[in-house]
């Protein structure tokens, strides 16, 4: 895979890109902040851009870089990489986009199958949220759709929890030791529960379930 | 302030004023929040960055590691897992000293992210238009004051964010006593006032008043 990367802090940049290399990647650009990276990539095309959020042009370049990503090159992924996992950033990731986009706690990223699998989801056009994140929302539901998830069952809200960090049906069944076709029906009644009636693809609507969740604790 | 004696013999000095004007103290406060900013972007930038640069590295090890080598493997894996707590405990740590939320985007979602965290149902609210920023001490003032709060159990209805002519406007609507006291002790030293406008017994951890906080901003 070709993956640019934008990091300030040079320890972890170099860190990264002998990791993304040791896992095979090519690492066609590698910048200290945002504008740096986006002068490479109008010359190096990229399947996956890694961004810290945290990094010029400051205050959170990473976040404003990746807007101009997404204008240029819709296609490209992004991988947002922070200190900090918060909801805060992960609502304004959200906004950016909701394909092909994933936001990791820069320490949880230190394997090469982990770094490989994260970028390999967010390449196939997935969401990858922090798991301690996305538990952490699943599991104190407030706002406005609190009542609409507290009639949610555990085992709805486990597999919830899994679609919230992107996992496939196929990756929940597995987590949870049950079939695929229990975690249809589980999506299903999530989907009623939540209203999700909508035109849109299985996928989508998957993305829709999380979000219209995710967005309801923001609410408040 | 410690004011040392004029030492013997020297010639008579200018008499010294016991009482700080009132501003010397204020700008003193403000450097004090503005450290506290300061050391946490020195562990985020410094120690935090170090840290997640090693599990990188150990990362990069790991791979390296010939096959058959299962337990060199795992014990990598361990090291790596047990700086992911150190990490952990440096941003508790950071949170407690000035949180980087607060630093990076202001109270509004610093808030909000605390009574998430918290699980506090306490409504944040940010007059339009909302994101202004208000400066490292008040807005470090009126964050620890709901966090005191809060982390006591004081959980007000609604704490409602607004900007004045230089100054940050805080109302707090379904809060009590002892939120107002926490909030007075916090932004007084600020040049600060608080309006309390309480009916609930003192000891109500929820209240049924208003209270207003103004808080000039540098």
């Amino acid at each position: 895979m070709r993956v640019a990367l934008a990091e300030d802090g040079a320890l972890f940049r170099e860190g990264l890109l002998m990791l993304l290399q040791a896992a095979g990647h090519e690492v066609v650009a590698v910048a200290a902040g945002g504008d740096e990276l986006l002068a490479l990539l109008a010359t190096t095309p990229a399947d996956v851009a890694v961004l810290d959020i945290r990094m010029p042009p400051e205050p959170d370049g990473g976040l404003v870089t990746a807007e101009r990503i997404r204008e240029k090159w819709p296609e490209m992924g992004l991988l947002f990489l922070s200190h900090y996992a918060e909801s805060h950033y992960l609502m304004r990731i959200l906004d950016i986009g909701t394909d092909a986009i994933g936001y990791r706690l820069k320490e949880k990223v230190g394997s090469v199958e982990v770094l490989s699998d994260t970028l390999g989801r967010i390449a196939d056009g997935e969401i990858v949220i922090e798991p301690v994140l996305a538990k952490r929302l699943v599991e104190r539901p407030r706002g406005a759709k609190k009542d609409e998830v507290a009639t949610l069952s555990e085992r709805e809200l486990d597999v919830l929890k899994l679609m919230a960090e992107g996992r496939s049906n196929g990756g929940i069944a597995g987590q949870l030791f049950v079939t695929p076709k229990a975690v249809e029906k589980h999506i299903a009644s999530i989907f009623a529960k939540l209203n999700l009636h909508t035109d849109a693809s299985e996928s989508h609507r998957r993305v829709l379930a999380v979000l219209t969740y995710l967005r309801s604790q923001k609410d408040d | 302030m410690r004011l040392e004696p004029a030492p013997p013999g020297d010639a008579p000095r200018a008499p010294v004023n016991a009482v700080v004007a009132p501003e010397a103290r204020r700008r003193r406060e403000r450097d004090q929040w503005q450290g506290r900013r300061r050391l946490e972007r020195q562990l985020h930038d410094g120690a935090a960055l170090r840290a997640s640069a090693l599990v990188l590295q150990l990362g990069l090890f790991r791979h390296r590691v010939p096959d058959g080598e299962d337990e060199l493997r795992d014990a990598i894996g361990l090291l790596q897992d047990e700086l992911h707590a150190v990490l952990q405990e440096l941003r508790d740590v950071a949170g407690q000293i000035y949180p980087p939320l607060l630093d990076e985007a202001g109270l509004g979602p610093a808030l909000r992210e605390l009574a998430e965290r918290l699980d506090a149902s306490v409504r944040i609210r940010e007059e339009e238009p909302t994101g202004g920023r208000f400066g490292a001490a008040a807005e470090g003032a009126v964050y620890f004051a709901v966090a005191d709060a809060l982390g006591a159990g004081v959980v007000p209805r609604e704490v409602c964010v607004a900007g004045g002519r230089d100054e940050l406007v805080v109302t707090i609507t379904g809060g009590a006593r002892e939120l107002g006291e926490l909030m007075l002790d916090r932004v007084r030293p600020l040049g600060g006032t608080v309006r309390c406008d309480i009916s609930a017994a003192p000891d109500e951890t929820v209240g049924t008043g208003t209270i207003v906080a103004r808080i000039p901003c540098e």
